[in-house]
């Protein structure tokens, strides 16, 4: 898709369903990366490494995935 | 308050904390607040709907939005949350309904605050919330489901 499309398809799209929008967003990051953490950690991927990819602490990424 | 919940109605926002924390959300929202409810058969019952389907109806809700925004997540499977145990915030409309609920059981000199005074208090939610959008999504007949509960 072209960037302008997307960003006719923003501007002309009803708040309800921009600002829903949003939010399935953060949802299905949140999604995807519960199950991508899960998958890395039986592929033997430490906490630190993906802690990395992610862009956040080791800590966190611990706190907020392990089992 | 907290001291006059009913069992049930305990249940029901523990349930609906977990459901918020199953979608990845940050807050306990009013839409959590209906999923809770309908995880018990009461309130399934007389809304007339499962908390599967009023799951899949969110989904589809969500995967319509991000269509808007040219994102296709049909092929992305929910995973279970991680976040055990995480307590999370409630949205100031999640507020608003249990002080609502809590107004319905006052009018009445109810002595506990039931599942009944909840669900009110959930179809009275108007336009741009979260709970009235799933509730019209799945056309649920707010006026009936109200006279059915009304009728005890």
């Amino acid at each position: 898709m072209e960037t302008g499309d997307l960003s006719s398809q923003i501007r002309s799209a009803d708040p309800a369903v921009g600002l829903r929008a949003v939010g399935a967003l953060h949802r299905l990051a949140e999604q995807v990366e519960a199950a991508q953490v899960k998958a890395a950690r039986q592929q033997g991927w430490t906490w630190e490494q993906i802690g990395d990819a992610l862009g956040v602490s080791r800590q966190s990424v611990h706190a907020k995935h392990r089992e | 308050m907290f001291e006059r919940l009913a069992n049930d109605v305990r249940e029901i926002l523990g349930f609906a904390m977990e459901e918020a924390r199953y979608r990845g959300d940050n807050r306990l929202g009013t839409d959590h607040l209906l999923l809770g409810a309908l995880r018990e058969p009461g309130p399934a019952g007389t809304m007339g709907v499962t908390v599967e389907v009023a799951r899949a109806a969110a989904r589809k809700l969500d995967r319509a939005a991000l269509a808007s925004v040219g994102i296709d997540a049909e092929g992305v499977k929910p995973d279970t949350m991680p976040r055990p145990g995480k307590h999370l915030p409630f949205s100031s409309g999640a507020r608003s309904v249990l002080e609502r609920m809590h107004r319905y059981a006052t009018a009445e000199k109810a002595r506990k605050i039931t599942t009944a005074h909840l669900l009110l208090s959930l179809l009275d939610r108007e336009e741009h919330d979260p709970a009235a959008a799933l509730l019209n999504e799945l056309a649920v007949d707010r006026t009936e489901v109200r006279r059915r509960i009304l009728a005890g």
